[in-house]
């Protein structure tokens, strides 16, 4: 088994090293997109299966959101949406053989919690300005000033560890087994791998939106508390 | 442990790239369908409520009409029943004056039938009087109906007027009917008997005339004085009718 701390590239484009979990990335990009592309080309009044869960998905998102945020979730959707649902494939992509899940590297880990980051940033200045969002740090004094910009540090770090410890556990102790005990006895720890891979989905999914919240502060917009709730 | 950067790199746009695919074709078009569905369910409820308000308001006409029609329904037939009662009083009252009509009708003939049967009677009865006093004075001998009535007669041409007596049988016979033959005693007994009342002496011109039943009758051109049963039976007839 190789180390899940180390990364050796598959090849070369030009400069650039790419590694496997950047091939099953791609992968999944492209699945994804075909699929969306795909599920989404004729949409109707009367939705069809496929139609209805796509619809059912988008709608536990938005009230997930509006539930958190107590705000409009039009904004965020697209971002906590797209992160639940890449983490839940690229968790589960663990089931098909010969793949890793690109989640059990620290790299796309720290991209996803990188991204959370710059989310969180860009959502607070927007919604309270720099000065207002400069501001909550000093909240509820300003000797909080430091303790809040390790937070904001620690809680980034935290979101990769916990991602990253989990699935990469998962799979190193489903590797271990399949190297001792045969095909069939890792399979129980591969239907728990699914939980653990939704359940880590759904959390990082909801510590993004709560720390996006958190950002943008709790007075919502007087105009986005009305949103279309079907 | 190593950390590749270029990893790094790639997953942060790898997955930008995803939000993007996935914001442009998998949330967008269904957040916007599902707010198409939103709309088009308000439009439809929005067009039910329209669509039942104009039923209600339709069923309320039905009912105003329905109640129209029920109102003009009584209407008519309350002045139906009324017209009926009109009519039928009317020709209650006109049935009652034809029938009082009648009866007026039948009880005045029926009263001219009883009178017209009184005085037949009357006359019945009269006739039978006249009769009865006829066949009793029949038993009686012929001077008994002329002589027994002499002095009435002279009672009767001596409360006539002056002028009145002056002009019997001054220049012609007194005509004397009699009810028998009288004998030449009996006529110059009445004819000295009217000499002393008339103040001047008469001549008589007697005939006889059973119908007057007994008595005599004076019957000269400008007064008649009778005194006979048949006068006084017309009399009494007279006198029944008279109090009829």
């Amino acid at each position: 088994m190789d180390n899940p701390l180390t990364l050796e590239p598959l090849f070369h484009l030009g400069p650039v090293p790419i590694t496997a979990p950047v091939l099953v990335t791609w992968a999944i990009l492209a699945l994804l997109g075909l699929g969306s592309w795909h599920a989404t080309r004729h949409l109707s009044l009367t939705p069809g299966r496929l139609q209805t869960v796509l619809e059912l998905f988008v709608t536990a998102v938005d009230t997930q959101l509006r539930d958190t945020l107590q705000r409009d979730p039009a904004r965020f959707r697209a971002l906590i949406g797209t992160i639940f649902l890449f983490l839940l494939v690229a968790n589960w992509s663990s089931l098909v053989p010969g793949v890793e899940p690109p989640t059990a590297r620290l790299e796309t880990d720290a991209a996803l919690a990188l991204i959370v980051f710059a989310a969180t940033l860009w959502h607070g200045i927007s919604a309270q300005g720099l000065k207002g969002y400069l501001a909550t740090f000093a909240e509820p004094s300003w000797v909080m000033i430091p303790l809040n910009v390790i937070e904001q540090i620690t809680r980034t770090f935290s979101l990769i560890v916990r991602l990253f410890g989990n699935v990469m556990s998962g799979v190193f102790v489903i590797g271990i087994l399949l190297s001792l005990a045969g095909l069939l006895v890792p399979i129980p720890l591969m239907a728990l791998d699914l939980l653990t891979g939704a359940v880590q989905a759904y959390i990082f999914a909801v510590l993004a939106t709560v720390f996006i919240g958190a950002a943008i502060g709790d007075q919502p917009p007087a105009a986005s508390t009305q949103e279309t709730r079907p | 442990m190593s950390f590749d950067w270029w990893t790094l790199g790639l997953q942060t746009v790898n997955v930008l790239v995803l939000l993007w695919i996935l914001s442009h074709f998998l949330f967008r078009p269904i957040s916007e369908m599902l707010a198409r569905r939103q709309a088009a369910a308000t439009d439809d409820l929005a067009h039910a409520r329209a669509a039942r308000a104009d039923a209600e308001a339709a069923r309320a006409d039905a009912q105003a009409q329905e109640a129209a029609v029920a109102a003009r329904r009584a209407d008519l037939l309350s002045s139906a029943r009324q017209e009926a009662e009109t009519t039928r009083r009317s020709l209650l009252e006109e049935a009652r004056q034809e029938v009082e009509t009648l009866r007026a009708d039948a009880q005045a003939k029926a009263a001219q039938h009883r009178i017209a049967a009184v005085h037949a009677l009357q006359d019945e009865a009269a006739e039978l009087a006249a009769d009865i006093a006829q066949r009793l004075l029949s038993r009686l001998p012929e001077t008994a109906r002329t002589e027994g009535f002499i002095d009435g007669l002279v009672a009767a041409i001596s409360e006539l007027p002056e002028h009145t007596r002056a002009g019997l049988g001054a220049d012609a016979p007194l005509p004397v009917r009699a009810a028998a033959e009288m004998s030449a005693a009996e006529t110059g007994s009445l004819a000295a008997r009217l000499s002393e009342v008339l103040g001047h002496p008469v001549t008589l011109s007697v005939r006889s005339d059973p119908t007057l039943i007994a008595g005599l009758e004076l019957d000269a051109p400008h007064a008649v004085v009778r005194n006979h049963l048949r006068a006084d039976l017309d009399h009494i007839r007279q006198e029944l009718l008279k109090h009829d």
